[in-house]
Formats: structure tokens, C-alpha cells, sequence
């Protein structure tokens, strides 16, 4: 078999080739018309386009929803820049999709505007010139978004805009982008997809794809799949198959051994830094010593730190940062925003990307960065694969999918209401500061909570007015109310204290879990029946998680908080007790 | 010049200075501020917890006796006492979390209520409107013995939202606590199904001491606290009791920050800050680890930004440099100094999720008295490979301050320690 020469081969055997296996008569208990395996952006999408047009969908995902890149981007809706000048047609569907985005989830998005300062060097002038023209191109496509249009602005006003900024600048230039909570936007998708009629699986990996005894009727696949923490096996019988899993495409095409080399992908590691506050409200550009671009940007509360691109070939599950990494992107954004050496980190993530292999290497792959992957090759029509992809792309990806699947599998031709139909809590908005007052919360309690749930912000403030006790600020540092996190448990899915901090943020503030953690167990073994002691354990493994999360970019002051929230955990959780 | 120098205010030092006291040394005693001791919770353990957890897989059943390797060191009792205020029952005991779980402790602070002895018996859980207090949570999930007793405990409307020491702080006003007797009368009274045989109540019974006795004997039944989140009156409690005892047993005490430790002409020399020095015969170190501030973790990203460092360093320092370099180990060997410019790689510590966290081991070697180099000791959780728990910092300093006295002894009685050599530890009795 022949490699790529540039990028090392992700397996080194050859791929077998197998048969899919035919599962035995009467396994699936249960039918549907699609199974969609990943609960990352782009199977909660799928799966919403899908159950929109009536289509019955079933949904495993493996971990938590938006436990792989999705819920560890960059966390940008972009409008495609970089196609600009091959391919504009790519940068115009990436703003319009991105308006689309902020039509549906209103509440979801934040104004991020980025500020590109250009160096006083030997080619600043033709730079700045060159990069002024590229952002006029790109001006005509920001009405789409809602973007402002770029401005060039001179050494002066680039210092009064961030005085922060360090060295001897000629100029800059802003952009204007969007920001998203990437795992809120799953968990709308997977809830609009449940109100719609879908089902979805969390904590549920899917083990085996197999052929469904007696060929082409509705159903001709059977997906087996367990639930990790309770051991159940669940078999569906489908018609469709959509693997959506992102870096894990080729693994779990092998559960229905499918070619891997179909669907590889070249996973991309990028991990990201978390600093305590908003350093600068600007997202700021700045190149790394060996002239990769990184960035320093205001993300909701915090400042994010982002991001690197590195071959990665470990454990999918459980995807950390180092500190050799940590260190190279503290060093590329000090050259130019040297304050960040001084700033306190609290916490760092990482995700793997599942970049196209071919990427770059030929015209269709370089147009898009995403591709559907039609198994009908393999003998396995109906089997589909969703490579690439980005969060900004994640609802035209499923559309384009969704087009495809419902006339060619299922005759059905009901358009696409993905981009018209709003996601949970983005229609009546309620005003933060009128909630405050109304409901007695604080002003920023009110704020967040509105930012994560929109409309239904209210639902949640009516489980506090038939229980005031939920009013209690669980997690000070976000801050979370008790009724939000009895709500994610209930509504939402979350089963573990880490769901809910995928939800809500809890815990993943300053204090790393030590207020917030032990309450948050106990609150999740009182909604769902579990013995306290299970609590307790979700809660020890939530701070141990972030701890080692967050040894990686630790500081002396850091050190002294982790020791403490350790000292804290032992005297309250102690051993457990129970039998 | 005195007898014995004592650096740290915590648990560790105020065992020392209390022990060497009691050996009749002049002692002086540096308070460098807050340390672990005033934000523990009230629970006095002798082993941590994965250790105690990794104990009682091994025990037949989980109710068993805790796992404590041996009675505890008479000199610690003896400081204790001194103290007052805190319990340790022959029987392990079981306090309540407001994480939700009863857990075994050695022995607690006498504010909290020990649901040991009440085993089988009807326990009332006092619902009101504090932080993070959710009665019928803890009730369900200390176990099936735990009922919600309503009462009134609250009194003004800002006792809502009072962080716990404030007011814990109302409780010490005699008024105050009869009043709460009283409810806490008329509620269990009241209260429906088989006799309340006792009550908890959140963090509350008094800052100055544990009220916890007084207001048992006034409502005729076991009173105490839960165990709660840290800074709370728990560790106001020791600090208040540390005062007192420290001042009846005449050392002297000042507020300083020791920077240096150096051997001048047979004493030990202690640098402070604002330029002063304290001179003693012995001299015992109990600055704590990480949280009191005696050990800092100065990793790499600390210096990346800045120029490379010209030399390799070590991932951990002393707040008190030694003469003679840095007396840091781990594993009962110095700490190394790391192959790279950048230092350890602090994931490569791997801390806290191994068994052998590192941050939890790195400290100042010294040897079973707790002796570093003659004269000089080292006691509570500044010490390396030892546990970081209240009964250690007990035990370590008890110790370390009765040798340091006897040291201090020899030497004012012509014996130099530096002729004796020094390996040969005095004996003990
Ligand atoms: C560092 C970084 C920064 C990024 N920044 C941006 C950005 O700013 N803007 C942007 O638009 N895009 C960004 N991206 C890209 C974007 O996040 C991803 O392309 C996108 O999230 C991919 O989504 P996905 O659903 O395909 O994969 P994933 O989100 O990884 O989802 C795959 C899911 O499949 C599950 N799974 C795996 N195996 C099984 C199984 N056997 N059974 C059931 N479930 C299984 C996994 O648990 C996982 O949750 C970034 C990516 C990275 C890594
Ligand atoms: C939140 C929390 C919960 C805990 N829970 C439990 C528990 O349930 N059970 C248990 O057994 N243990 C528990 N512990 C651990 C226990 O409290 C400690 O092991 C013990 O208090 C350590 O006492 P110490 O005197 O060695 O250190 P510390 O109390 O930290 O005292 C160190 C002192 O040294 C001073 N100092 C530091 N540097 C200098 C300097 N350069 N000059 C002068 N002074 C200096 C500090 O100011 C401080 O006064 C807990 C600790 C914490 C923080």
C-alpha cells in the first residue's frame, strides 16, 4: 500500500478486508429509519435535520454530547476567510450559514471582534496593504453575518484600542467574527431532535455495525450498542446508518468492518489555555516563532489562548494538554501581548480535529473541509460517513447529507428546516437586568443564565419560584443556580458532574471545582436515584480531571489552590462509606 | 537568645512550642499568618484519605476501626489538652459532610456533632436557610437514621447569606445560644415519629470556643455541627484556642516571616523580615506545604516568558532557605535537580490522582524525631513522605518541639551538639 508522503499513516497494517458481519435473527429489539453514531456537532445535527422531516432517528453517543472537538474548539462561527481568494463561493455559504446560525440560536452568540496587528518590519507596509485588500473582498460577505466591515487602523489607534499591545507596530486591522458555547449548541440540537421525536443515547457507544438478517426491507442494518455505565445493550434495527464521530470515523467504520482508509482522517490535536478573565476585548492575532498563527481572545467570561495543530495518534478518550505545549503558546502570544505572562491560567483543554486527510492536496478537498463518504462502495449503501467539518459548517454538512440520504433512501422530499426553525430557548428572549430584579437573582447570575438558555432561561426561574431553596448559587465562580443544574439533569441529559460542567460551565471557573463539585455529586445522585456515595465519586473524579487539566499551566498561586480544593475534597468526600 | 525558635503558627507549631515549653525551654514563636490549620475543617485524621480508603478495603467491614497504626504519642495528648476543645474517643468516629457522606476521623473538633455512638438512633437534621445547607439532601444521603427536624435557628435576615465564622460568632454571645436551645427545645418536641436522640446543625456553635457542649446540656440532647466547606468556624476555633494556650504557657510570640536560617558560632540564626533576627540553641521548622506556604511549587511556565534561566531548578523551594542549600527530598532522597532548563514537567508529577503524588511528598527530609540536622527540626506537613493530616502536624510537632528542648538543654548545659555528633538521636522515653 502506498502512503501519503508528508503525513505518516494513522495505522500501519494494511486494512483487511472483511465482510460486514450479519447479525443474528431477532437481536434489534427496536426499529428506526436512521442511526446516527456520534453526538458530536455533526451527528446532533444530522440527527435534527433528520427528525425535522419526520424521519425517526436513534442517537448513540459514546461519552457525553460534545465530548470530542466539538466541546473543545476555538469556539468561533467564522465566516470562511480563508477560501476568500480560491474559493469565494465557500466564503459566502460560510456567512450565510453563519447568519443562519445566529437566526436559530440568538442567544448562543457573541460579537467577536478581532484585531490583527501588523509589525513595523521590512514587509509591514506591503502586509498591511495586501491584508487591508484581502478584508475589503471580505466586507461584501459580513451583511450576510451581521459582520461589521474591517477597518485599518494606524500605529495609534491600534495602541488605544489595546494598549497591551507590546513591540513597534505599523498598523492593523479588524475583523469581525462570532463566538458560540460549541457544547450548549450540541445539546440544543440533541434536545430540538428529541422534541421532534428522535431518540438519543448518552454514555452509550456503539459496538457493532452488522448487516440485518434478510437484506433490503426498512430495516438493513443493526447496530448494537452499551451503555458504559450501566453494561445494557441496546439493538436497533435502521435503514440508514450515519457514523459521525469525528476523529474516531475510522474506528467506528471498523465496528461495521468497513475500509478504514475510507474515511480517514489526519487527527489534528489543538489544545487551548483558559485565563481567569478578559484580558483584552479584542481577539488579538499573533504568530508563534515558527510562524503558525495563534490568538488571544475574549470568550465569555474568560480570555482563551488557542491554539496548536499537531499530529495525534493517542487515546481518543482522554485527550490532554502538555505542558511543552502550554509553554509554545504562552510564548508565541507574549511577543506580542506580554501581559499574558503575568495573567492566571485556570485550566487548559485540548480536542482533535478531523481534518480531511487529503486536505490541501486536491481542488474539491481544498474548495470544502468536509466530505460525505458513501459506503455504497463498500457494498454497504446506506452506510454513510460525515468526514471534517467545522462548528460553523456543522448545519450546511448535515443538510447537504440529509438532501442526499432523504431522497435516495427514503423517497421523502420534505425540504430543510434546519436554518428556519429556531433551536431551544432561541425564540422570547427574556431581558437579563428585568429577570434580576423579578426573580431576586444578581445581575451577572441572571446574564449567564440567559446566554446558555435563551428563552427557556424561564423554565428554569420556575422551578425556583415553587422552590426557593434552588435559588442557592451552587457554583459561585460562573455562577450556576441549583435549579439550573437539577434542569440540565433533567432536561438536558446530563448524568455526571462533568456533564454538567459541559452544560453550564460549573466548576471550570477559578476554583477549579473545590465550592461547586461535592454539591454538584450530590445533586446529580439525588436527581437520578444513585446512592450519594456515587456522588461523591463523580465529584472526586470531576476535580481529579481538572486537576490535571490544569497542572499543566500552573502557577505558584494555582499550586496552593489545587492542594487546597485536594485538602477540601479529603475532608468532606473522607472515604466512602458505603457498603 | 533563647532556648527554642519555633517558625509557623499552625498545628505543627504550636504542638512544638507548647511540648518544648513544657520542658521548661524559653521559647519564641514566629506567626507568619494563616496556614492549613485555620482553614481545616475539624476532623483530626492520622492517615489521608486514599490511604484510609485503601485501609478499609482490606478490613472485613466497612464500620470497623479505623485504621490508626498505633495509639497516639502521649507528648500530642498533652497538647491537646493544652488546646482544649477537641476529641479523640477511643472509638474511631463519624462525622457528617455537607458533601454528603458520613466518614470516620480519628478524632474532631468539639463543635462537630460524632454520630458514632448514636449508631441505630434517630438523628435530627436542623432545616434552615444557610448556604449550601439542604437538610432533606443530607438527610437522605447520610443514611436512613437522619430525619428533617424543622426550627427556627435563624434569627435576623442577613444569617441567610453570613459566610460561616460570622456566624458561627453569634453563638459565642450566651443570650444568643439560649435562645437557640430553646427553639431547638420546642422543635424536637414537636417533631412527629420515634425520640430525636440528636441534632446537626450547620456550621454555627461559636468561634471563641465550641458551643457545642453548652447547648447539648441545655437542650438535653447531642448538639454539633456538620463538617463544612474550608475557612470555617472550625479552624477560628483552633486559632482562638492556639492563643490561649500559647499565652498560658509564656512563649513569646511574633509576627514575622523567617526568610533565612544560617549556623552562626554553635546557635541557629533566623532571619526575619523588617531586617530583625531570633538566636536560639534549637530551632524547629513548621511552616506547613503548599497551602501554609512553607513549600512553593515555582514551576517552569513561571519564568517562560522571561529569558531562559541559566541553570536548571528545581521545581519546589522552602520559604526558609537553609544554610547549605535546599534540604528538599522526596522519597527519603534530596529532590534532583530536573534534566531540562525548564524544570519537571509538572503533568510527569502527575499530582494529585497518583498514589505517590508528589506535591503531597516533596518536603524537608528529616529523620524519625523529626530531626533535620542537630539541632534543627522539621514538623507537620512541611516534613517529606509524610502524611499531611492534622494528627500528624499533632504528633511531628510534639515531637520535634520536646527533642528541640532537650537539645536546647544539653546545649545551655555545656554538652555542644555539634561534638555529640549529631547521629546519635537522644533517646526517648
Ligand atoms: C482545537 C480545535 C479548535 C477548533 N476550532 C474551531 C472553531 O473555532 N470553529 C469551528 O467552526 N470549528 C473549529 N474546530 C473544528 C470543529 O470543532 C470540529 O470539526 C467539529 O466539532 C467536528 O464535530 P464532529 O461531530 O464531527 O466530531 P466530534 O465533536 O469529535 O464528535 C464525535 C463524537 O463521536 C463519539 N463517538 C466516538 N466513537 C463512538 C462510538 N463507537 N459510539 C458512539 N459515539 C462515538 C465521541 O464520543 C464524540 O463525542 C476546532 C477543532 C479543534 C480540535
Ligand atoms: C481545607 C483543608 C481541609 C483539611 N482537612 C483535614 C482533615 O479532614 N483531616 C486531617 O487530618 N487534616 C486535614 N487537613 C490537613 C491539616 O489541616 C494540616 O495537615 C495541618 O493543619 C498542617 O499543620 P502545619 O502546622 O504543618 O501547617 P500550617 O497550618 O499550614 O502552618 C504553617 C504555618 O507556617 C507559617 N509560615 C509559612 N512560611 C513561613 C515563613 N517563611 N515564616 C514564618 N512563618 C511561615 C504559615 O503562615 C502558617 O502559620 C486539611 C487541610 C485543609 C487546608
Amino acid at each position: 500500500m502506498v502512503q501519503g508522503e508528508s503525513v505518516p499513516p494513522p495505522v500501519s497494517l494494511p486494512p483487511l478486508q472483511r465482510a460486514m458481519p450479519v447479525a443474528e435473527e431477532g437481536l434489534a429489539t427496536t426499529s428506526t429509519d436512521v442511526v446516527v453514531v456520534g453526538g458530536g456537532v455533526n451527528g446532533v445535527g444530522v440527527a435534527r435535520d433528520f427528525a425535522l422531516r419526520g424521519l425517526r432517528v436513534v442517537l448513540f453517543e459514546r461519552n457525553d454530547l460534545a465530548f470530542g472537538a466539538s466541546g473543545n474548539s476555538s469556539g468561533m462561527i467564522h465566516g470562511g476567510v480563508r477560501y476568500l481568494s480560491q474559493a469565494p463561493h465557500v466564503t459566502e455559504s460560510s456567512c450565510r450559514d453563519s447568519g443562519y446560525i445566529q437566526r436559530i440560536a440568538p442567544h448562543l452568540l457573541f460579537r467577536l471582534p478581532f484585531l490583527m496587528p501588523i509589525r513595523n518590519g521590512a514587509m509591514g507596509r506591503i502586509a498591511l496593504e495586501l491584508i487591508d485588500a484581502y478584508f475589503r473582498a471580505y466586507d461584501d460577505y459580513q451583511p450576510l453575518k451581521r459582520g461589521e466591515p474591517h477597518c485599518r487602523l494606524d500605529a495609534t489607534d491600534v495602541a488605544r484600542l489595546e494598549p497591551g499591545l507590546a513591540g513597534t507596530l505599523l498598523g492593523g486591522i479588524t475583523f469581525d467574527e462570532w463566538g458560540i458555547d460549541g457544547a450548549r449548541l450540541c445539546v440544543l440540537n440533541a434536545l430540538d431532535a428529541i422534541e421532534n421525536g428522535a431518540r438519543v443515547h448518552v454514555h452509550t457507544t456503539v459496538e457493532t455495525i452488522a448487516r440485518a438478517p434478510g437484506g433490503d426491507g426498512p430495516v438493513r442494518y443493526v447496530v448494537e450498542a452499551r451503555d458504559r455505565s450501566t453494561g445494557e445493550r441496546v439493538c436497533v434495527g435502521a435503514r440508514v446508518v450515519v457514523n459521525a464521530t469525528g476523529a474516531w470515523s475510522p474506528v467506528t467504520a471498523s465496528l461495521g468492518a468497513l475500509p478504514q482508509a475510507r474515511v480517514r482522517v489526519r487527527p489534528g490535536k489543538g489544545v487551548h489555555i483558559v485565563l481567569d478573565r478578559r484580558l483584552s476585548n479584542y481577539g488579538i492575532l499573533s504568530e508563534a516563532i515558527d510562524g503558525r498563527q495563534m490568538f488571544l481572545m475574549p470568550w465569555q467570561n474568560v480570555s482563551v489562548i488557542g491554539t496548536t495543530d499537531d499530529d495525534y495518534y493517542g487515546d481518543l478518550d482522554d485527550v490532554h494538554a502538555t505542558s511543552e505545549e502550554v509553554r509554545y503558546l504562552v510564548q508565541g502570544v507574549a511577543r506580542i501581548f506580554p501581559s499574558v505572562r503575568e495573567a492566571r491560567a485556570i485550566g487548559t483543554y485540548a480536542g482533535v480535529r478531523p481534518t480531511l486527510y487529503e486536505y490541501g492536496r486536491n481542488e474539491d478537498a481544498l474548495s470544502r473541509d468536509h466530505r460525505v463518504v458513501d459506503h455504497a462502495a463498500d457494498g454497504a449503501p446506506g452506510v454513510y460517513s460525515m468526514i471534517g467539518g467545522k462548528l460553523a459548517s456543522y448545519r450546511m454538512f448535515a443538510q447537504e447529507l440529509c438532501d442526499r440520504v432523504a431522497t435516495a433512501d427514503f423517497e421523502v422530499t420534505v425540504p430543510c428546516a434546519t436554518h428556519t426553525r429556531r433551536l431551544p430557548g432561541g425564540e422570547g428572549i427574556p431581558d437579563a437586568t428585568a429577570l434580576a430584579v423579578e426573580h431576586g437573582l444578581t445581575p451577572v447570575a441572571a446574564r449567564r443564565l440567559v446566554y446558555r438558555h435563551g428563552g427557556r432561561a424561564r423554565r428554569i426561574l420556575e422551578r425556583v419560584a415553587r422552590t426557593p431553596t434552588e435559588r442557592d448559587v451552587t457554583c459561585p465562580c460562573e455562577p450556576v443556580l441549583e435549579a439550573e443544574v437539577r434542569h440540565v439533569i433533567r432536561e438536558e441529559m446530563a448524568r455526571t458532574v462533568y456533564d454538567v460542567a459541559r452544560r453550564t460551565r460549573l466548576g471550570l471557573g477559578a476554583c477549579g471545582g473545590m465550592r461547586c463539585a461535592a454539591r454538584c455529586g450530590q445533586i446529580v445522585a439525588q436527581e437520578r436515584q444513585l446512592p450519594p456515595s456515587e456522588g461523591g465519586r463523580m465529584a472526586r473524579e470531576f476535580v481529579e480531571t481538572q486537576a490535571r487539566a490544569r497542572v499543566v499551566a500552573m502557577g505558584p498561586a494555582q499550586a496552593r489552590q489545587e492542594a487546597l480544593a485536594l485538602a477540601h475534597l479529603r475532608s468532606s468526600l473522607g472515604e466512602s462509606r458505603d457498603a | 537568645m533563647t532556648d527554642v525558635v519555633v517558625v509557623g503558627a499552625g498545628v505543627a507549631a504550636t504542638a512544638a512550642a507548647l511540648s518544648a515549653a513544657r520542658e521548661h525551654a524559653r521559647v519564641v514563636l514566629v506567626d507568619g499568618g494563616t496556614g492549613a490549620s485555620s482553614l481545616a475543617t475539624g476532623a483530626i485524621d492520622a492517615l489521608p484519605w486514599q490511604n484510609a480508603a485503601a485501609a478499609s478495603d482490606r478490613e472485613a467491614s466497612a464500620n470497623g476501626p479505623a485504621a490508626r497504626s498505633g495509639a497516639v504519642d502521649p507528648r500530642g495528648r498533652a497538647v491537646l489538652d493544652a488546646l482544649g476543645g477537641y476529641a479523640l474517643p477511643d472509638r474511631p468516629a463519624l462525622l457528617l459532610t455537607t458533601a454528603g457522606i458520613a466518614r470516620r476521623a480519628d478524632g474532631h473538633d468539639a463543635g462537630l456533632l460524632n454520630v458514632a455512638p448514636l449508631a441505630g438512633r434517630r438523628i435530627g437534621v436542623v432545616r434552615c436557610e444557610r448556604p449550601g445547607w439542604d437538610a432533606a439532601a443530607f438527610a437522605a444521603a447520610w443514611g436512613d437514621s437522619f430525619v428533617v427536624v424543622d426550627a427556627t435557628v435563624l434569627r435576623y435576615l442577613d444569617e441567610r447569606v453570613l459566610p460561616d465564622g460570622d456566624f458561627a460568632a453569634r453563638c459565642d454571645d450566651a443570650g444568643r445560644l439560649g435562645w437557640l436551645s430553646e427553639r431547638l427545645r420546642e422543635a424536637v418536641a414537636t417533631a412527629g415519629g420515634s425520640p430525636i436522640a440528636a441534632l446537626v446543625l450547620p456550621p454555627s456553635l461559636g468561634i471563641e470556643r465550641a458551643r457545642a457542649a453548652e447547648l447539648s446540656a441545655r437542650v438535653g440532647l447531642p448538639c454539633g455541627e456538620a463538617l463544612a466547606a474550608p475557612g470555617g468556624p472550625a479552624g477560628l476555633r483552633f486559632e482562638r484556642a492556639r492563643d490561649r494556650a500559647l499565652e498560658a504557657a509564656g512563649v513569646e510570640r511574633v509576627r514575622a516571616r523567617a526568610s533565612e536560617v544560617t549556623r552562626e558560632s554553635d546557635r541557629w540564626c533566623v532571619a526575619l523580615d523588617g531586617g530583625r533576627t531570633a538566636l536560639a540553641d534549637a530551632l524547629v521548622l513548621a511552616t506547613g506545604g503548599l497551602i501554609g506556604g512553607g513549600i512553593e511549587y515555582a514551576p517552569s511556565e513561571a519564568m517562560i516568558a522571561s529569558v531562559l534561566p541559566p541553570f536548571a531548578r528545581v521545581p519546589f523551594r522552602a520559604t526558609v532557605a537553609i544554610e547549605g542549600g535546599s534540604p528538599l527530598g522526596m522519597h527519603g532522597r534530596p529532590l534532583e535537580l530536573p534534566g531540562s532548563l525548564f524544570g519537571v514537567a509538572p503533568e510527569s508529577l502527575a499530582w494529585p490522582f497518583a498514589r505517590e503524588a508528589p506535591m503531597d511528598r516533596v518536603g524537608v527530609l528529616a529523620d524519625a524525631d523529626g530531626r533535620v540536622s542537630p539541632g534543627l527540626y522539621a514538623a507537620g506537613d512541611l516534613v517529606a513522605d509524610a502524611p499531611r493530616t492534622w494528627l500528624h502536624a499533632l504528633e511531628s510537632g510534639a515531637r520535634a518541639g520536646t527533642n528541640a528542648a532537650r537539645d536546647a538543654g544539653a546545649a545551655t548545659s555545656g554538652h555542644a551538639l555539634a561534638t555529640a555528633g549529631g547521629a546519635a538521636s537522644p533517646s526517648r522515653p
